[in-house]
């Protein structure tokens, strides 16, 4: 066992951890970082490892037959992961266990993430919306779910700065959003770099159904018309340089207590942050549609470029480190407190779990970064921080939609599978008066064709050959397919529920004798309805765009259900929230506004558990603004009381 | 319009170095329209330089030498800036009553036939496209030497030959500044200028040119980058949170030594940082200088050669057109880099008939059909 006392332990190497590490080592902090996956060269500033490092896994994404989001990177028993491979229904009461996950169900959870040096940065999209103010707002506005204890006004600072970290590229005139305007929104703010352009596919979509009018519920009995509208969307990938962006880099003022903004002299410019190995290579987005699994250039940010922005010799990192157990004062103290008093952690010596030793970390500090699922299992197995009983309830997700159709027609081909994955989406169904009656969600326009539905193009090929199509006519049928497929996603919110949640039993673990997460899911009736109204709008858009609707649900499959005698099928969308959410009184939350524990007060809790509604935002960039705002509430700390 | 700034302490000190009479390697450049013509060939020379790295940097196979492929990227990357550089400051003393052409780019003449001399200088190697090897990585160190010490005597009186690309850019250099002080040298559109929105990659900026300030700050980014500045390996350019950068021929020294230079290492001595492996035998083995014309018409190699070197005349005129006042295409023609770089990797990974060697790609130009 180490002796040594750090100022902070952080455990997780994803962005919320990365974020915390860079923060707090940059203001001068010692921190211990404990990651649970396997690698530790993609961090290090040996070019050369950190590359071939990457670079295995890209060689294994191109080998891999089913390019799901976790494809890349190593499954390691000693620290699994879920797959979304691992999926199938559940019968009855017989929880499925193929996977790392035991899902009780009734419903399967259809998401996974990723336990390796960078979290799931590595697989993410890349879109960087911020939440809405009325998502913050839920209970006052539309009378369900909770409210935030903080609003949109508070965390707007805190946003910039995650959109500095991650570097995102967007321009505020084009943004259009619903229940707010630009500048209520954003100010005389600018984004770091200027928009990505949009795909030739979202140009022709939103020609094609730019103001055309659509029909959906108005949340108290009736129908509201709607104008389509399309819109860029703000991305975590590198584009030009904006000159009017004038922020170098956030600073510890510790006299102020709080982080402040260095400027750019006159003649500099924000700089884009390329790969990990080479400055120059991802200095800018080249297109290529594989965002999700693997950016082979890595202009799309991950967690690792973060990590290695942390202050050296102040970061500490140990690797194949799975903490399994917090421990805290056995009594309580004269505060009447039970502060945490050393982190317990399994380093396994081979991936495969064979042995290991068992550790302690010890800080004045303490915080969980292990992402959502994980914090919630490791706070459940420790037995503490649950003087609500809310710990690993709440679990929501974006369950998703998925449409998908054939454009007809002379020169009415979009063309996808070029530039990132998505560029574009329909933002007006993520605000209205519905919200009251269902789900609101957001409508993306996807570059990767039918990829995410069917399996496209192999799908396609695989489907002509069997048709014993060959030579010209087989090219013929091909390229009239693949050029004209259109799929659009709606992400709908899911709302907290307390009996969707994590828990865990001790007949279920894993290689190194740790809990599996034993998941409860079931998608309610708010949502149900959603998909009703979604797959209309879809249905009415696609009339408009001359695009043939060629969604099928199958009843076979895992995440199939009914309403109102319509029948879908969902999906996940990687968004996994809400397993130890903040509030404003220790009875129904884990964290308060500052993200610290109720109960404990040197222990803090951050990534996307934390959140208390999800809205129509993929939950990084929200997550990041938490975790620079969690930094800063942990500097404070500790200059109050070293 | 530029947004340079320089203190007044550093332009008076290039000033007066240039207003002395360092001599220049190659004669005195007296005219507006001589000083053009050196431009135009100093597009030409950085350009010269990009195809002999390009050639080993593309043999080298993926996964493999990743150091030294590191290095000849960011070195190649900044010839592609130097060549915008040189392309700016031309433009900007496109004086309209002169009707001085803007940088000619499209057409045969604007591409050595390899192998060849570097484009003005007096240098006493030819320039060869090879594979990834000791002798090319021994000839890139030649094509980057630095400018011989101060009152090394010319043996040259003509403006068209120079020792030294730092010498040629030092003759450049000083006639902008003797005859910008003949009134406005910088009367040229600036509409031409590419601007820094417009590029990216590799170290250093573009300046967009409007003055004598901009244009000396263009044209020491070109040769610090390339030599070196105040007698250090450094190249001026720096990166928050990266290594210390080093000028090309050092960068070059790097993958000769098998190791890294310091930020304090003496120019004078070799590099004394981080070691890294160099396989010399990891490299396609490409016949120098290869030909469209060594493949027999219609054969596949003949067709995939003829393929690549129309994209590569397709680069050159879209390059052409973006540095001649729509620098918007400057970003479309990433595209076409792309394209080239497969084309020409294909190329480099099949062997030969005769079992002599590799293909290659040989930079032709093509006429558009």
């Amino acid at each position: 066992m180490s002796d040594t006392i750090y100022d902070v332990v952080v455990v997780g190497a994803g962005v919320a951890g990365a974020i915390l590490a860079k923060t707090l080592t940059r203001a001068g902090k010692t921190v211990l970082l404990l990651e649970a996956g396997h690698g530790t060269s993609t961090l290090s500033l040996d070019g050369a490892a950190a590359q071939k490092e990457y670079e295995g896994y890209l060689q294994t994404y191109y080998r891999a037959a089913a390019k799901v989001p976790n494809a890349p990177y190593p499954n390691r028993p000693a620290a699994p992961s879920p797959d979304v491979l691992d999926i199938t229904a559940i019968r009855g009461v017989t929880p499925a266990t193929n996977g790392y996950f035991v899902q009780a169900g009734p419903m399967p959870f259809a998401s996974d993430y990723a336990r390796t040096p960078g979290g799931t940065t590595l697989h993410w999209l890349g879109t960087t919306l911020r939440m809405l103010p009325n998502d913050f707002r839920m209970k006052t506005k539309y009378g369900v779910a909770m409210d935030w204890p903080i609003g949109y006004e508070d965390l707007r600072p805190y946003y910039e700065m995650a959109e500095h970290e991650i570097g995102v590229s967007a321009t505020v005139e084009e943004l259009v959003f619903p229940g707010t305007s630009p500048e209520e929104f954003f100010g005389d703010y600018q984004f770091p770099m200027t928009g990505l352009p949009q795909s030739y596919m979202d140009r022709q979509m939103a020609k094609a159904t730019e103001d055309a009018k659509v029909v959906v519920g108005d949340g108290n009995g009736g129908e509201a018309e709607v104008r389509l509208r399309v819109t860029p969307t703000p991305q975590g990938r590198n584009s030009t340089p904006n000159p009017r962006y004038r922020r170098k880099e956030l600073v510890w003022d510790r006299n102020r207590k709080r982080l402040v903004w260095n400027g750019l002299c006159d003649d500099e410019r924000y700089q884009p942050v390329g790969a990990t190995w080479d400055p120059y290579t991802g200095e800018r987005c080249e297109g290529n549609a594989s965002c999700v699994p693997i950016c082979p250039v890595q202009a799309k940010y991950n967690a690792l470029k973060t990590l290695r922005g942390a202050a050296v010799g102040k970061l500490t990192l140990e690797h194949r480190a799975v903490v399994f157990r917090v421990e805290v004062l056995p009594c309580k103290d004269a505060q009447g407190d039970q502060p945490v008093t050393g982190i317990h952690y399994k380093q396994y010596r081979s991936p495969e779990g064979d042995a290991y030793e068992v550790k302690v970390a010890r800080g004045r500090r303490y915080v969980l970064a292990a992402h959502a699922i994980e914090n919630a299992k490791i706070l459940l197995a420790s037995g503490i921080a649950n003087s609500s009983d809310q710990v690993g309830r709440n679990l929501m997700d974006h369950v998703t939609l998925l449409t998908w159709g054939l454009r007809r027609g002379d020169g009415k081909e979009v063309f996808p599978f070029r530039g990132p994955g998505s560029t574009s989406n329909y933002p007006v169904f993520r605000d209205a008066g519905f919200r009251k009656d269902h789900s609101c969600f957001i409508l993306p326009i996807d570059n990767w064709g039918w990829g995410w539905p069917t399996g496209s193009p192999g799908a396609d090929l695989e489907e002509f050959l069997g048709q014993n199509l060959y030579g010209p006519r087989l090219l013929k049928e091909l390229k009239d397919r693949l050029t004209r497929q259109v799929f659009l996603h709606a992400e709908c919110e899911q709302l907290p529920e307390p009996t969707n949640r994590v828990t865990i039993d001790d007949n279920y673990r894993d290689k190194l004798g740790n809990h599996r997460p034993v998941i409860h899911y079931d998608i309610s009736n708010y949502l149900r309805k959603a998909f009703v109204a979604a797959k209309s709008i879809s249905d009415q858009l696609f009339e408009h765009a001359g695009v043939e609707d060629c969604s099928r649900y199958s009843p076979a499959d895992a995440c199939y259900f009914t309403y109102g005698g319509q029948g879908f099928w969902y999906r996940g969308a990687g968004h996994l929230v809400g397993t130890h959410r903040m509030g404003s009184r220790p009875e129904d939350s884990v964290v308060n506004p500052e993200q610290r524990t109720w109960d404990h007060r040197n222990l803090f809790l951050v990534g996307c558990g934390n959140m208390v509604t999800l809205g129509t935002s993929n939950p990084t960039l929200t997550m990041s603004a938490l975790a620079f705002w969690a930094a800063e509430n942990i500097l404070k700390d500790l200059h109050n009381q070293p | 319009m530029s947004t340079f700034t320089m203190s007044k302490g550093r332009k008076r000190q290039l000033l007066l170095r240039k207003g002395n009479a360092i001599p220049p390697g190659g004669g005195r450049i007296d005219t507006i329209a001589q000083l053009h013509h050196l431009l135009q060939k100093a597009v030409e020379l950085e350009h010269s330089t990009i195809p002999p790295y390009l050639s080993a940097l593309y043999s080298i196979p993926e996964g493999t030498n990743p150091e030294a492929a590191k290095i000849i990227k960011s070195v190649v990357m900044e010839e592609m800036l130097h060549m915008v550089l040189a392309a700016n400051v031309l433009n900007s003393i496109r004086d309209p009553q002169l009707n001085l052409p803007g940088p000619a780019i499209d057409n045969p003449n604007f591409i050595p036939t390899y192998p060849a001399a570097l484009p003005v200088i007096d240098a006493d190697f030819q320039v060869n496209l090879m594979k990834f090897c000791q002798d090319s990585v021994e000839m890139f160190v030649k094509i980057e030497r630095p400018r011989a010490p101060m009152g090394t005597p010319r043996n040259c009186q003509c403006i068209s030959s120079y020792h030294t690309i730092g010498q040629f850019y030092e003759a450049i250099e000083e006639a902008l500044v003797r005859l910008s002080k003949k009134g406005n040298l910088f009367k040229g559109d600036a509409r031409n200028q590419v601007p820094d929105t417009q590029y990216y990659g590799g170290g250093g900026k573009i300046y967009a040119v409007g003055c004598l300030e901009s244009a000396l700050a263009a044209l020491r980014e070109i040769v610090g980058q390339g030599e070196g500045v105040h007698h250090t390996v450094l190249d001026g350019d720096d990166k928050i949170g990266e290594p210390a950068e080093v000028a090309h021929f050092y960068r070059f020294q790097e993958i000769l030594y098998g190791r890294h230079y310091q930020a304090t290492d003496r120019a004078d001595s070799p590099p004394s940082g981080t070691p890294f492996q160099v396989s010399w035998d990891a490299a396609y083995p490409i016949k120098p200088n290869p030909k469209l014309a060594d493949y027999p018409v219609g054969t596949e190699l003949h067709q995939m050669a003829l393929q690549a070197n129309q994209t590569y005349s397709r680069l050159l005129h879209e390059l052409h057109n973006a540095l001649n006042g729509r620098p918007e295409l400057l970003m479309q023609s990433v595209k076409i880099m792309y394209d080239l770089k497969y084309q020409a990797i294909e190329l480099m990974k099949t062997p030969l008939p005769d079992g002599s060697g590799n293909a290659g790609f040989g930079f032709e130009y093509v006429a558009k059909s």
